[in-house]
């Protein structure tokens, strides 16, 4: 028998809540890329007005935690979850900021004159968010292999960034790319490399929420 | 780190009724370790056990080994009075005794003898004051101590069993009985003797064996499940059972 049922529902609409915040950041982030690649800047502002929805998310989770540490004083893996949770809405929303850095990139990229085609951007996006997908799913299914996964695939990103940069260089030397064109692009990658960074930080609360330990 | 009580497959039965079963741990020196568990677990027989209480209760019978400070406390030449000065006890609901306040902290110091006015004054000021008490009590130290408040009373207890110059102070759910108050000035208190005293505390509140303990001990049903760091047992226990109790989950 099981006590505590309140307390057990409680926690469960918290995990809901994350795995819906998730999910937010997850559509914006897709559909960043996108409008990058495709220089779709209707596609972008949306996503600029979708992230306050972004941020609500963080704002009522963080006021749930902090009513349910109140309230429930929670301790051992009750209070790792919660621990976690409140972290990683953090880097969520952090990773749906970088969303709208380069929603706002792709309309000024649209704005200004030139392309400069790197099929890396795209290699790199698509790890980026396998990794967001793989941290949630680890989340929700306790798998820890699956977060060190995430933490593995960290190292592709960081290549395809420095990949990324030594070609905009040798453009800039071979005068293949507006001065516009090679800070964009630069810009993109560095959103893309935090990217990378804060899903290993969401993979790294999960398995601190499964085994109290945090690298 | 230095170990005051070393526990070793210790048993013990009230009558044919098992209340502790194979019991090893160690009781480090100036720490405070606290004992949890449901109602019944042993907690305050193990206590007991500590400064042999528990020969005062009949049909109880004790296997195992217990050394204090490095002596077996059921050696047939152990002096179990001298335990009991060195490991004094404070329990659940204060017991003053049916005197005045000076005279309750003077009871243990006159019992061994002391007899000179000045050091008992003394004896009996320094044990209020390391209990937290003088500064309430300096001016009607000739009243009974039955008009002091609940958490005035389990002060005094404390005062009483400082008086004794002990090494060890046992303590049996010594805030169950008192408001947050009184509770939050004892558990300032508890860490405040850390500095010269070994503690054991029992209790149930969970929170309280969270804030002040440095060593947390879970026993059920007379088995020691767990014993840890308290920051450990309560971020991340090893055993189910200790997780099942302490998140609140225990059927
Ligand atoms: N004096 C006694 N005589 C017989 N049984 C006792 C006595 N004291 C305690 N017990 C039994 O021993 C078990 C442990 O009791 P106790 O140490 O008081 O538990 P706790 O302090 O954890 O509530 C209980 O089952 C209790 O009924
Ligand atoms: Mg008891």
């Amino acid at each position: 028998m099981t006590y505590r049922t309140q307390f057990d529902s409680e926690l469960d609409n918290l995990k809901l809540n994350l795995i819906r915040m998730s999910d937010l950041v997850i559509r914006n982030i897709t559909d960043a890329l996108h409008s990058f690649i495709n220089m779709n800047s209707e596609l972008a502002e949306r996503i600029i007005k979708e992230d306050k929805l972004v941020n609500d998310f963080e704002y009522s989770i963080e006021k749930e935690c902090m009513r349910i540490i109140l309230r429930e004083q929670p301790v051992a893996k009750d209070l790792r979850l919660i621990t976690s949770v409140l972290k990683m809405i953090t880097d969520l929303e952090r990773i749906g900021d970088h969303a709208v850095d380069l929603s706002r990139l792709t309309v000024f990229m649209e704005k200004s004159e030139g392309n400069f085609n790197l099929p890396q951007i795209k290699l790199m996006i698509d790890v980026c968010e396998e990794m967001i997908r793989l941290a949630l799913d680890s989340f929700v299914n306790k798998d820890i292999n699956m977060a060190k996964e995430v933490i593995d695939k960290d190292d592709l990103v960081d290549d395809y960034f420095e990949e990324i940069k030594q070609l905009v260089v040798k453009a800039i030397k071979e005068n293949n790319i507006s001065a516009d064109y090679s800070i964009y692009l630069m810009m993109a990658a560095k959103y893309l490399e935090r990217i990378g960074d804060h899903a290993v930080n969401l993979a790294e609360w999960v398995i601190f929420s499964i085994t109290g330990e945090h690298q | 780190m230095e170990k005051v009580f070393t526990i070793k497959k210790l048993n013990l039965k009230y009558g044919e009724k098992t209340a502790l079963l194979d019991i090893n741990m160690d009781i480090p020196k100036n720490e405070i370790t606290a004992l949890i568990g449901p109602s019944g677990c042993g907690k305050s027989t193990l206590l007991r056990t500590l400064n042999r209480m528990n020969d005062l209760i009949e049909n109880c019978h004790v296997k195992g080994d217990i050394k204090y400070e490095g002596n077996d406390i059921f050696s047939k030449d152990f002096d179990v009075i001298d335990l009991r000065t060195n490991v004094g006890m404070v329990f659940q609901k204060p017991n003053p005794f049916p005197m005045s306040i000076f005279d309750n902290v003077a009871y243990g110091p006159r019992c061994q003898g002391v007899k000179d006015k000045k050091i008992l004054q003394e004896t009996v000021i320094q044990a209020l004051k390391n209990a937290a008490l003088y500064d309430e009590v300096r001016d009607r130290l000739k009243e009974s101590a039955k008009e002091l408040s609940g958490g005035q009373q389990q002060r005094l207890c404390i005062a009483r069993a400082i008086a004794m110059r002990p090494d060890v102070i046992l303590m049996d759910e010594p805030t169950s009985a008192l408001d947050p108050i009184a509770t939050a000035k004892i558990e300032d208190l508890i860490l405040e003797l850390k500095q010269k005293y070994t503690i054991v505390i029992v209790t149930h509140n969970m929170q309280q064996a969270a804030r002040i303990s440095d060593n947390t001990a879970f026993l059920l049903m007379g088995e020691l499940i767990e014993y840890d760091k308290t920051d450990k047992i309560f971020s991340n226990p090893a055993k189910a059972k200790t997780e099942e109790y302490i998140t609140g989950r225990f059927g």
